[in-house]
């Protein structure tokens, strides 16, 4: 697993995201980028249920459970500050059997789909953010494999990011800044993912039932 | 082509020659028609046998005299030269079918071609020598007799001094650590360990490098029943291409003489590689040349450069 960023591309002005991220591919295209299958990241909400917060009226936490088809056997759960749990597929399971601890929040499934991209050794996912049947946005992943460190590679990695999306270039991700010579893992792209999928939701001010 | 052979001819004697041949022809002839006319009607026989006589003898004379003369001339025009310089092939020249068979033409073609190669095969071998790539001790075109016997002591050298040597070099670098393992024999099989950004297997005989492949921190550097794998290549191309970068270093890096002080040398050289990620081209500034970071550090500076921006 090699570092990763992964950030929104803003929606290009008068256009819709279909044609957005025809354009981003068609840049990649040109860079020499070899489209390489689909990638599907998704994210389910769940709350944690009103039984069992203390009498104090202790704020619920809010859990999140996702999946990523580069790991198609693994499961990654997380909290917003806390811990990231990386199980295998069965945990889906067993989410239903603890119905009475964590509810499902309705409607907050959220998903971004599209396609994947190999220049070199970068790997660049380009995906539509749909919740539902409505597309919000447009997120963007590059991998870098040979790194492991984050501290390492960040200028690597955003002179290859403003290559190709030009002005939209993110700042460092969050999870770089704290983590010096750790070696980084899925869990932190997953944490990437959460935050973006956050964002995206606060955007539009559809009412989600379920969320506080 | 009479011109190639050298003759030292004296030309004006020789045409001057044959106009004393056509002298002496047209002399002779006219004494044969001296006799064939006879005697001229005269009054007396007497006045006609001496007038006879006299012509007679004026034209033997100027016979003579033309003669003499041809004789001379003949003296004066010299011999042609004897010493052809092209012996035989000259000969080849003298009556050649020059449509048909360019034999002489092609000889000489052929012989400043060959003459051309010598001279370039000799200027490439004087410089393939300074060059030489041969790692032993041994020196080039000692002959048989004169070789010693026994084999160059720096190739067999025992086990413990190599894993001294390594262990020194181990210690020598604190983000570099090397592990010494002989799964094949009496061969030292190191994997070198350099920070979090890349593992090194390099495969030595004796204390020298023979080979080395270079791969990522976290891609695996054993085969399936838990031996060092010394033949797969990394997944990724930055990593190819610096296993390609170490190979050059390793050839270049030599000192028969002296094989701990290369290992050194090496060892120092893939030390600069800490930063391969972080640090951009000395030649260009930047980071990314075709999707790959600056690979190559120089052999003496120690400076990043793109692959293809090193001089």
């Amino acid at each position: 697993m090699g570092v990763t960023c992964v950030s929104q591309m803003p929606v290009a002005e008068g256009k819709s995201v279909q044609q957005t991220v025809e354009l981003l591919t068609r840049k990649l295209e040109m860079l020499g980028a070899e489209k390489q299958g689909t990638f599907c990241v998704d994210c389910e909400t769940y709350h944690t249920a009103a039984s069992t917060l203390g009498s104090q009226g202790q704020t619920g936490k809010l859990m999140y459970v996702m999946h990523n088809s580069e790991y198609p056997l693994s499961c990654f759960a997380l909290f917003e500050n806390g811990p990231c749990l990386i199980a295998d597929t069965n945990f889906d399971v067993l989410m239903v059997k603890l119905k009475g601890f964590f509810q499902s929040a309705k409607a907050s499934k959220i998903e971004t789909r599209g396609t994947r991209y190999q220049y070199c050794d970068f790997l660049v996912k380009v995906g539509t953010v749909t919740m539902g049947p409505s597309a919000r946005g447009i997120s963007v992943e590059v991998e870098y494999g040979p790194c492991v460190v984050a501290s390492d590679c960040w200028s690597l990695l955003l002179e290859f990011l403003q290559s190709f999306l030009g002005s939209h270039t993110p700042g460092a991700p969050a999870v770089f800044g704290n983590r010096h010579d750790v070696v980084y893992g899925p869990a932190d792209t997953m944490v990437q993912y959460m935050e973006l999928f956050n964002k995206i939701r606060k955007q539009q001010q559809v009412p989600v039932a379920g969320i506080r | 082509m009479a011109d190639v052979i050298n003759v030292s001819v004296n030309l004006e004697a020789f045409s001057q020659a044959i106009s004393a041949i056509q002298a002496l022809r047209s002399s002779v002839s006219r004494v044969f028609d001296c006799l064939k006319d006879g005697m001229r009607n005269k009054e007396t026989l007497e006045g006609r046998e001496k007038a006879f006589i006299a012509h007679f003898q004026d034209n033997l004379h100027s016979v003579n005299r033309d003669l003499n003369e041809l004789e001379r001339l003949s003296n004066l025009v010299g011999k042609p030269s004897e010493n052809h310089p092209l012996h035989n092939s000259g000969l080849l020249s003298l009556d050649p079918v020059q449509d048909k068979t360019p034999l002489y033409s092609q000889l000489l073609q052929a012989y400043k071609w060959s003459n051309k190669l010598q001279y370039h095969a000799g200027l490439a071998s004087g410089l393939l020598n300074q060059q030489s790539l041969k790692r032993s001790a041994n020196q080039m075109g000692v002959s048989a007799k004169r070789r010693p016997k026994a084999q160059p002591t720096t190739l067999v050298l025992p086990p413990q001094y190599v894993d001294d040597v390594i262990s020194r070099i181990d210690r020598m670098f604190p983000e570099m650590s090397i592990h010494l393992s002989r799964p094949n024999g009496a061969s030292a099989m190191l994997l070198v360990t350099l920070g979090k950004v890349l593992k090194v297997i390099v495969v030595m005989r004796s204390l020298f490098i023979d080979r080395t492949i270079v791969k990522g921190y976290h891609e695996n550097v054993y085969t399936e029943d838990g031996k060092l794998d010394i033949w797969s290549k990394s997944n990724y191309q930055v990593f190819q291409k610096v296993t390609d970068h170490a190979t050059t270093a390793l050839l270049h890096y030599q000192l028969p003489q002296m094989p701990d002080v290369v290992v050194r040398s090496f060892m120092t050289w893939l030390r600069s590689y800490i930063k391969l990620f972080q640090a951009p081209c000395q030649r260009c500034g930047k980071f990314l040349q075709d999707g790959l970071p600056p690979t190559w550090r120089d052999f003496r500076t120690l400076e990043a450069f793109h692959d293809t921006c090193r001089q």
